[in-house]
């Protein structure tokens, strides 16, 4: 940025010293033509030589305007060199342009719930409308039911959260989502600070029962600060005024209603877009080097390269072969050997060779012969239905895998009795 | 993993850095042809005066009045050049307020702090309001600007606005063979129409001028004239071919924007097509599977947009953890519970710490204590 700085700064200074440097020869110019008008006038005779004198004159001052303005345009050439030089690749390189081709209306449908999503009912509207576009008008009250209830809380009233989360019960407790209970302690808090103990009181017991089993340690807490409540600050439960709890409640209510809308707190199109940036120049410096062999890499199965995600944009487990480094797909399944090690069936057929005879594991000292080896799914994160075994220690894709499958597997074929991997009995 | 690449982000910002140079260039160039054209005139004018004063076959009266009438001229191009330096000043500024936004960026070490998000945020509305502007939304794009956008320097608004765009492409057409396709456009629509002398007459008059460069595509415009437009025959039926005007759609599209160092697709579509390769996976499509925050899921949105894209690419494995959607690793193990299920030991444990010490399956619904867990290893 340091070069594109400086550069950008001499244009600057070049363009206003120039600018009003323009402006001034002009008006030199100006004030040698009343000059010369009035010496014509006081002595007609020596009209011509005025005339030579003054075209001289304006001859010396336009050249010189004209020099600098051709110097200012070389400065401005500079910049757009230095410019040039830090964007060295058109930044569509990497891209398809009939990637969403007929897909107009479902990238502006996404961009509407952006919107909506956001709070921006207005920008919303006004796009939709522009656009021809519909968004269930249902969804759009939801949101702005969303955006109520958040405003209300930042208002420090809880009361229309409450109601939803009374409301919204048993879909929150399937989600293992803790939000009323949360809603109905900040409540109890703002009792305590007020220092209403009777209040307090009455509100514990009319609203703490039904969370006693799920949060009772929580609910004990929060009856001894009662007996603080004149000097809470000074006490071990200061931290329960905290304002820290303000912000986080918002955030887990918004998640919370989001979730039960079927969607996510933050924008999809947020996050795809912040990724993209992040990828761009991988696929981009990737693209360079395809272009010479021919090949696109939109046209590809997959991306010719790992693009580093941050941890917080991975939402899938993924299975790569530790032996070919490559992901698992429909055709080219995970498969577990007997011993319990995971390889992909390519990497499979190519340490047997194709034969049916024995291999050995990459990864143990076991043999095997490639029809003992049984497909997997990644589907459940799950191990042993019944996980009895001391066994702590476990490949990591039987964590993924259903184990009691292999585990029978391993006991019919092998007679083995027990894990393969620590040799302890199941 | 978190810390920000800059040098990589800044990537798609040319067109944020290259808009304003080309608008400077343009007011340069237009100035100094202002500057060129008057200052000649002026030269020429008083070498005339001074010839015929010579020749004294002019009067006094007639030179005063000549140069009083070059005066008048030379305040008008003052109040010209004092035009173009606002503009251009404005346009200096602009650059300079874009580059310390982006310089603002190199000053972010890491994607997890807020000055990042917001940061994003903005490109993010940039990158919508450069959309609407190419999908001549500009309603939305003005309200866009004005309401989410600060400072206003951070876009183009008026760069677009429709009459300008035509305009442009069509003066340069030294360059371009836009104009030329236009008129051919028009003739060829005189002939569908069957108005023969009509079109003649506008062949003459329009497509003839072009006949150095264009030819060939001239004779085929006018043999077009022995065939109906229901015809099969090359390359009568191609000219006759309807899909030509959204062809000239792209072509002023193109032009248009490559005139204005705008890139040539917009870039929401490219940053959308990069983001959603790198996170696509196959388990995106398996609704068992399917993870509400993950983009890609979204099945009648984003992940149909996805459809057609590569997936991403990974040389290892991860496991995410369905409670907190973290990555299980060494430093946050999976857990599992006796029922089989594994999630992440700081999410169970977060529970349970707000649960006396329970923790409840989110599959099965079932409820452990905390000291039935068993750390799983992975290798």
């Amino acid at each position: 940025m340091e070069p594109l700085l400086r550069e950008n700064e001499i244009v600057a200074n070049t363009q206003a010293a120039l600018a009003s440097h323009s402006v001034e020869s002009v008006d030199k110019i100006i004030n040698a033509l009343k000059e010369s008008i009035d010496h014509i006038s006081a002595s007609p005779e020596n009209t011509s030589e005025t005339l030579s004198l003054l075209s001289r004159h304006i001859k010396e001052i336009s050249t010189q305007t004209i020099e600098e303005h051709k110097e200012y345009q070389a400065v401005l050439a500079k910049y757009g060199k230095v410019i040039d030089k830090k964007w060295r690749h058109d930044v569509t390189l990497a891209s398809n342009p009939d990637a969403f081709e007929g897909k107009d209306k479902i990238l502006q449908k996404t961009i509407a719930l952006h919107f909506i999503c956001q709070g921006k009912f207005d920008l919303g509207r006004t796009f939709m409308r522009e656009a021809g576009l519909e968004i269930s008008s249902e969804l759009q009250a939801q949101f702005v039911k969303m955006y109520e209830i958040l405003k209300a809380i930042r208002e420090y009233n809880l009361e229309p959260a409450l109601i939803w989360a009374r409301a919204e019960r048993e879909r929150l407790e399937k989600r293992g989502s803790s939000l009323e209970f949360q809603l109905h302690r900040l409540h109890f808090i703002q009792h305590l600070r007020d220092q209403y103990l009777d209040e307090s009181l009455r509100y514990a017991q009319l609203n703490f029962q039904y969370f006693n089993t799920q949060h009772f340690r929580e609910i004990r807490r929060l009856m001894g600060s009662l007996a603080y409540i004149n000097r809470l600050e000074s006490s071990p439960y200061a931290d329960l005024l905290s304002t820290e709890g303000w912000t986080n409640i918002q955030n887990t209510f918004a998640t919370d209603f989001c979730s039960l809308l079927g969607f996510s707190r933050e924008s999809p199109l947020f996050i795809s877009v912040t990724v993209g940036a992040t990828a761009l120049p991988w696929l981009i410096k990737m693209s360079t080097i395809m272009k010479e062999k021919k090949n696109e890499w939109s046209q590809q199965n997959e991306l010719p390269v790992e693009v580093p995600l941050t941890d917080d944009m991975r939402y899938h487990s993924i299975f790569a072969c530790p032996v070919s480094k490559e992901q698992a797909t429909e055709e080219n399944p995970p498969m577990m050997m007997p011993c319990g090690h995971v390889i992909c069936k390519e990497s499979l057929n190519k340490l047997s060779k194709g034969q049916s005879s024995r291999f050995k594991c990459p990864y143990c000292p076991n043999e095997s012969i490639p029809t003992q080896a049984m497909r997997t799914e990644l589907k459940e994160v799950k191990i042993f239905d019944n996980y009895k075994s001391n066994c702590l220690r476990i490949f990591w894709f039987c964590i993924s895998v259903s184990c009691v499958e292999a585990y029978k597997m391993q006991n019919i074929q092998h007679g083995y009795n027990g894990c393969t991997v620590c040799l302890l009995d199941g | 993993m978190n810390k920000l690449n800059h040098e990589g982000l800044l990537v798609l910002e040319q067109p944020f850095i290259k808009v304003p140079l080309e608008q400077l260039k343009k007011s340069a160039r237009t100035s100094q042809r202002q500057l060129d054209k008057e200052f000649s005139n002026l030269s020429r004018g008083i070498n005339d005066l001074a010839v015929k004063s010579k020749q004294e076959e002019i009067r006094t009266k007639d030179v005063t009045d000549a140069l009083e009438e070059m005066v008048g001229r030379l305040q008008k191009l003052k109040r010209k050049l004092n035009d173009i330096k606002e503009e251009e000043s404005m346009y200096v500024s602009r650059s300079r307020i874009r580059l310390e936004h982006l310089n603002e960026l190199t000053k972010i070490p890491t994607a997890n702090v807020e000055a990042y998000a917001q940061w994003s945020r903005t490109r993010l509305d940039r990158i919508l309001v450069d959309y609407m502007l190419r999908e001549g939304l500009s309603r939305t794009a003005e309200k866009l600007a004005k309401e989410d956008i600060n400072p206003k320097q951070y876009v183009d608004v008026e760069l677009f606005s429709q009459s300008k765009r035509v305009e442009q492409a069509l003066q340069k057409h030294s360059c371009s063979t836009l104009e030329f396709n236009l008129r051919l456009q028009e003739y060829i629509e005189l002939v569908r129409s069957r108005r023969t002398s009509e079109a003649i007459v506008y062949s003459r008059k329009y497509l003839t001028p072009w006949s150095e460069t264009h030819m060939k595509e001239i004779q085929q415009a006018l043999g077009l004239l022995a065939f109906p437009s229901n015809t099969n025959c090359q390359p009568y039926k191609k000219l006759y071919d309807t899909s030509r005007w959204e062809q000239l759609i792209r072509q002023f599209r193109s032009d248009n924007f490559a005139l204005n160092s705008l890139t040539s697709q917009p870039l929401l579509s490219v940053t959308l097509q990069a983001g959603l390769s790198a996170l696509k996976t196959p388990m995106c499509y398996q609704p068992e599977n399917r993870n509400i925050n993950c983009p890609v899921c979204s099945a009648d949105t984003l992940g149909n947009l996805a459809e057609n894209l590569p997936l991403s690419h990974h040389v290892n494995s991860t496991i995410v953890c369905r409670l907190s959607g973290e990555i299980m690793d060494e430093d946050n193990a999976p857990m599992a519970l006796p029922n089989g299920y594994v999630y992440s030991h700081k999410a169970l444990s977060d529970m349970a710490a707000k649960n006396n010490g329970k923790v409840q399956c989110p599959r099965t619904g079932d409820v452990f204590d905390v000291s039935q867990l068993k750390k799983v290893f992975i290798s």
